[in-house]
């Protein structure tokens, strides 16, 4: 699903972020990324969602290996992966349901068909009676609760999220981190990176840590 | 199904603020664009109606004699010529224009009175040729010289040729400043697609992150200013439009709203072709604006 080999990444002339970050990560997988602020977590997951080249090192994503493939490739492999970002990022002139259904606009799917998997996973995130509000009106936890709803509407093959319960109580974290397993158990492969500990106990997943730019902990699954 | 026609209809662009003086300058320039192109339409017609009137005649021109007297002389030459003219082949009619009739044709340069009629003026033969016909104008010189030695014939086709070439500069210099305004529009397309992607900078990145082919953001951009240009360049044609129905409105009750210049009044067939600009406005906005976003997307991973 994922491999990275030796993959280094600076922005600009500065210091290396990662450094000969290798790792695999198999379909169908549920791992956590660990490690302190500053350790690389964020960009890691920028270059695993196509948003930055890596310096060097090799990456290949759903058996294509980045280097080498075509840029007209990306948008598709870009609609196969949701991503929950830290900032939310959502488009503050639309609705939550608007939001919520952007992905499958962009996938082609027409509006008749999408219309109930959106109701529904917003309903699921407990955003049922706030479907035409704006983000500007919810509040932080409400609008992480949108983000997410996002990424997983599609049903990506790969689910990056960057600190998806950050924002919201710990009953809301553990329903929404339920959702998570379900898209697993589902076959999305999903990458979490989290600062909670609580979250990492819960569940079968495998953790990856970074440290300073370099992976001390490889995936291993955990029981 | 008003929640999902909503869905539907929602650009995945904001509404932009501000941006009014875009439209006024849009309009401006597609109202100066409808100006040049009704001077085309107007330089045209008037070519034609150049062409027509001077084409098909002939015109003979008898001069008074260097010596002895001069009424005589021209009155049995002018006489002669039309005689010549009607025995010509092609020569459809000839005949000779009156002394108060040349009086007036040079009324503007010489004003009238006593003076001008004491002035020894030629005489003038109008001649019409029959449609479709070439008049042997080398035979016709020679007749002519045996019976009207101070005869001149003159077929315009000098005064047609400057005239043709006065109405295709007009014409010219007209397509250049619409070719001037379209470069302007184009300019100002991509200037306002630049800084419409700089504003919007989060909602491309984050489409683009999603997945989104660049047809799709590029679509939501053309769209907009395809829209914004044609309904600015609409406004701009459709001043033209009432500015000429008012400048044929005054011609038509005998009022000339611009000395020196041909009429102004243009038919709805010729105002027709004002339709253009907001179709070209639109088009090159469009356009531009599709060009400008693919050419940011390229500098995006």
């Amino acid at each position: 699903m994922v491999r990275f080999e030796n993959v280094g990444m600076r922005y600009g002339p500065g210091p290396e972020i990662l450094r000969d970050v290798s790792f695999v990560l198999e379909a169908g997988s549920f791992t956590f990324l660990t490690g302190p602020s500053g350790a690389g977590k964020t960009t890691l997951l920028k270059l695993l969602y196509l948003a930055e080249p890596p310096s060097r090192g090799l990456i290949t994503l759903f058996g294509t290996d980045l280097a080498t493939a075509s840029r007209h490739l990306f948008p598709a492999l870009r609609r196969r992966i949701g991503v929950v970002f830290q900032d939310f990022r959502l488009l503050d002139h639309l609705s939550a349901f608007d939001n919520v259904a952007l992905p499958l606009r962009l996938s082609g799917v027409r509006i008749e068909d999408f219309r109930q998997d959106v109701e529904e996973i917003l309903t699921w995130v407990g955003l049922g009676s706030r479907m035409q509000a704006r983000p500007s009106t919810l509040s932080g936890g409400e609008q992480q609760r949108v983000a997410i709803a996002r990424a997983v509407v599609a049903r990506p093959d790969l689910l990056i999220a960057d600190e998806p319960t950050g924002n919201v109580d710990s009953d809301m974290g553990q329903r929404l981190l339920r959702l998570f397993f379900e898209l697993n158990r589902l076959g999305t492969t999903v990458l979490i990176a989290t600062h909670d500990r609580g979250l990492i106990a819960t569940g079968r997943s495998q953790e990856m840590r970074l440290v300073d730019g370099r992976l001390v902990t490889m995936p291993t699954v955990r029981p | 199904m008003r929640l999902v026609l909503r869905a539907q209809r929602k650009s995945v662009l904001p509404r932009e603020a501000g941006a009014a003086p875009l439209d006024i300058v849009i309009a401006i320039m597609a109202f100066l664009a409808a100006l040049s192109l009704c001077a085309v339409l107007i330089a045209q017609r008037t070519a034609q109606d150049w062409r027509r009137g001077l084409a098909g005649k002939l015109t003979v021109q008898v001069l008074p004699p260097a010596q002895g007297p001069t009424q005589p002389a021209l009155a049995r030459e002018t006489r002669a010529a039309v005689r010549v003219l009607e025995t010509t082949p092609g020569i459809f009619s000839a005949h000779e224009l009156s002394e108060a009739k040349t009086e007036r044709l040079v009324e503007p340069w010489l004003g009238k009175g006593a003076l001008v009629a004491d002035l020894p003026l030629p005489r003038l033969v109008d001649a019409s040729v029959v449609p479709g016909m070439r008049v042997d104008l080398a035979a016709l010189r020679r007749r002519l010289k045996k019976v009207a030695p101070d005869g001149y014939v003159d077929d315009h086709r000098h005064w047609l040729a400057r005239l043709s070439r006065l109405a295709d500069t007009i014409m010219w210099s007209a397509y250049g400043v619409l070719g001037l305004i379209a470069i302007a529009t184009t300019a100002t397309a991509a200037f306002a697609t630049r800084a419409g992607l700089a504003a919007h900078h989060d909602i491309v990145e984050l489409l683009h992150q999603m997945g989104a082919h660049g047809s799709f953001i590029a679509s939501a951009f053309d769209r907009h200013y395809l829209r914004t240009a044609f309904s600015a360049s609409l406004v701009g044609a459709l001043l033209a439009v009432i500015l000429f129905i008012v400048a044929g409105g005054l011609e038509y009750v005998g009022l000339k709203p611009m000395a020196h210049l041909p009429p102004l009044a243009l038919g709805m067939g010729q105002l027709a072709w004002l339709a253009l600009i907001p179709l070209a406005g639109g088009a090159i906005a469009w356009a531009t604006a599709r060009l400008s976003v693919f050419a940011a997307l390229r500098n995006i991973y």
